[in-house]
């Protein structure tokens, strides 16, 4: 104890240099872990919670064909709730102030738009969607688009304020920037912008009803009025009614029934990509270990330089303790606590210094470090696991130290 | 006290670095038997392997070749952990340098043998407190080494040597770096522990005052053992 008390004392500068260097190696593994384990969970949960257990999407530049029809078969599948197609197309809005502007629009079928979202993104919207038509078949009326239009359209509330315009607006919707080809929307409504999250979010300045957006885009028909059926989307998201929402295994079946009716395009289940995430979690994190470890690695070699360090300038007292019987073990336990000691410091203030790091990017940080930062999760297990095992690995650098202390002959330690 | 072994080393021989060309053979075949209760002096000039005796007969040590016997056992042969428990119960070391721990006050080194062993705290402060007074060093019982005189840091090691009772009492030069009053101070002392415990002591030097309060003197001469009597 005496020795301990005097060590720690008198090798101050190296006590403080062992310190920060298992404190910088444990605020890496800290830092990464907290971080890459908050947003990897975020993007778990925002899977989990996205409202729908299905998606279909077209290869390459080619879109969904016949997309009402499909979604009518989908439709009519069991366990099947919901089926929603959605075309994302850029378009230019005129302005009711007179300028003119593009802007993302999204056509949806009214009904089964927010049925297939999670509840976050559902909130955002008013209910029911006010565009009229909530199947978006009158229009649509089989394929000839001959039925009454809409014509509403609901609008982002930041770009409805930026451009100073609110509800009963009416705003000019074209596939051109000119102004008389454009087709005349009133605003019927407004939605929220999700917090920012990370990664590409798909942000829309406007929502209008499917058939509308095609026939303004031309994702109607191939040609003006008259060509081949298109009646294109982008995706359609299906959800599931009830517990069959949870069960892998009616997800599958409901996969393999709705590819048997779509055979060309991809069908694919968020259970896998939440499992193919969570594979790419495991691997991030082995990463994440792998890099920890290096760092760890790093600072108990450091720790037992500076031990070693300590039996080389103890070599006399070590040397004169040996002399008088005192057991090896003693000098090994000293050495051990020392190490324990400077460890569990160490360690201390890498979690505290990792955590402040974290917490300061979330504060002061910009951009998606920021966001990332302020998903992070600090996991008690996590780092008294990641603490119980520096301190174990200390007793690793300890036994070295110790090891070189007991080695030798005493009476070339006394010299 | 511990009861006092006979040491004897047979036939020892001892080589630094041996097999290379800067081999020293520090001892050459040395056979000595100190009975219990022996007062020896060994004395020779300085290289001749008196410490390096001194060490294989501690236990601090191990021979290239030959026997350390106590009470006969080879003890040469034991594990490291088996001499150092010898080392701690049964030997009292005096070194020419003192070496008591700089960081310990006088009572700490007193009572750090007795801590080894695992005596309760009361019964082991007692014990260094009174051992203090015994070599005369009550006042400066809370002192640190470098607070001390070398002649009291010496005492405060007699004071150590003499912490768990033991039967073997090896002093290394005790007086090498003490003045003349110092020496007989130190001389005084161990010789009165000796009479009093019965312990046996083997005391090196090339003061010819030290030599001459032994009972028995060896000599040496190149690792060899080449006097043995009561003449000095
Ligand atoms: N650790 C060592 N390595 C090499 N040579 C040593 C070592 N210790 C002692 N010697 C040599 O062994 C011889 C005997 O040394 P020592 O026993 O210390 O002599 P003394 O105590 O009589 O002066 C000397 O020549 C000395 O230089
Ligand atoms: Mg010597």
């Amino acid at each position: 104890m005496t020795a301990s008390r005097w060590s720690l004392r008198h090798h101050r500068l190296q006590a403080i240099l062992a310190v920060a260097s298992i404190g910088t190696a444990v605020a890496l593994p800290v830092v990464l872990l907290s971080v890459g384990g908050g947003v990897s969970q975020h993007e778990l949960a925002q899977l989990e919670n996205s409202g729908y257990q299905l998606s279909i999407s077209a290869g390459g530049l080619h879109g969904i064909s016949g997309a009402h029809a499909l979604v009518a078969q989908i439709d009519a599948l069991p366990h099947v709730a919901s089926a929603s197609a959605v075309l994302s197309v850029a378009v230019d809005l005129f302005l009711p102030t007179g300028g003119v502007t593009p802007a993302l629009a999204e056509g949806v079928m009214p009904g089964a738009f927010l049925a297939t979202q999670g509840p976050t993104t559902a909130g955002l919207f008013p209910h029911p969607l006010p565009l009229g038509d909530p199947s978006d078949l009158a229009h649509y009326a089989n394929g000839t688009y001959a039925g009454p239009p809409a014509l509403d359209v609901l609008v982002a509330s930041p770009f409805a304020q930026d451009f100073g315009f609110g509800v009963g607006a009416t705003l000019g919707l074209g596939a051109t920037t000119n102004r008389s080809a454009a087709t005349p929307f009133t605003v019927t409504g407004t939605f929220g912008v999700p917090a920012q999250t990370l990664g590409p979010a798909a942000v829309f300045a406007i929502v209008l009803p499917l058939s509308d957006l095609q026939q303004l885009t031309g994702y109607a028909r191939a040609g003006a009025g008259s060509g081949a059926l298109l009646d294109q989307a982008d995706t359609i998201e299906v959800a599931l009614a009830g517990s069959a929402a949870t069960s892998v295994a009616a997800i599958s079946q409901v996969q393999q029934e709705v590819q048997g009716l779509a055979p060309f395009y991809g069908v694919s289940a968020l259970t896998d990509q939440a499992s193919e995430l969570r594979a790419s979690i495991g691997v991030l994190n082995g990463f994440y270990l792998a890099l920890s470890s290096v760092s760890l690695t790093i600072g108990l070699l450091f720790l037992a330089l500076v031990l070693l360090r300590r039996v080389e300038a103890e070599r006399r007292t070590i040397g004169i303790r040996r002399a008088l019987g005192l057991p090896g073990r003693q000098i090994a336990l000293g050495l051990a606590r020392d190490g324990l000691v400077l460890a569990a410091a160490g360690g201390a203030a890498g979690t505290v210094g990792g955590i402040a790091v974290v917490t300061g990017l979330a504060r002061f940080g910009s951009g998606s470090v920021a966001t990332a930062a302020g998903l992070a999760l600090f996991d008690p297990l996590t780092l008294g696991l990641l603490l119980a095992g520096v301190l174990l690995l200390s007793l690793g650098a300890s036994a070295v130290a110790a090891r070189s202390a007991l080695r030798g002959s005493i009476p070339e330690a006394l010299r | 006290m511990s009861p006092v072994p006979e040491i004897a080393v047979r036939a020892v021989s001892k080589s630094y670095s041996a097999g290379r060309p800067e081999e020293v053979r520090a001892l050459r075949g040395v056979s000595v038997v100190l009975p219990p209760g022996d007062v020896v002096s060994v004395e020779g000039p300085s290289g001749c392997g008196k410490t390096t005796l001194l060490n294989l007969l501690g236990l601090l040590d191990v021979p290239s070749q030959g026997q350390v016997l106590w009470d006969g056992r080879n003890v040469a042969v034991r594990s490291e952990r088996e001499r150092a428990r010898l080392r701690l119960t049964g030997v009292g070391f005096i070194f020419q340098r003192f070496y008591l721990l700089p960081t310990m006050t006088a009572r700490e080194n007193v009572e750090l043998p007795m801590r080894a062993l695992g005596r309760p705290a009361g019964e082991r402060r007692a014990r260094a407190d009174r051992l203090l007074a015994d070599v005369g060093l009550s006042p400066r019982a809370e002192a640190f080494p470098h607070e001390l005189s070398g002649g009291e840091e010496q005492r405060v090691a007699v004071a150590r040597a003499l912490a768990n009772a033991p039967g073997l009492l090896l002093a290394d030069e005790p007086t090498g770096e003490l003045d003349r009053a110092n020496t007989d101070q130190i001389l005084d002392l161990l010789l009165r522990v000796q009479a009093e415990s019965g312990s046996t002591l083997l005391l090196v030097t090339h003061n010819p005052r030290v030599a001459a309060r032994a009972r028995r003197h060896l000599r040496m001469e190149d690792g060899r053992i080449v006097g043995d009597g009561p003449e000095a």
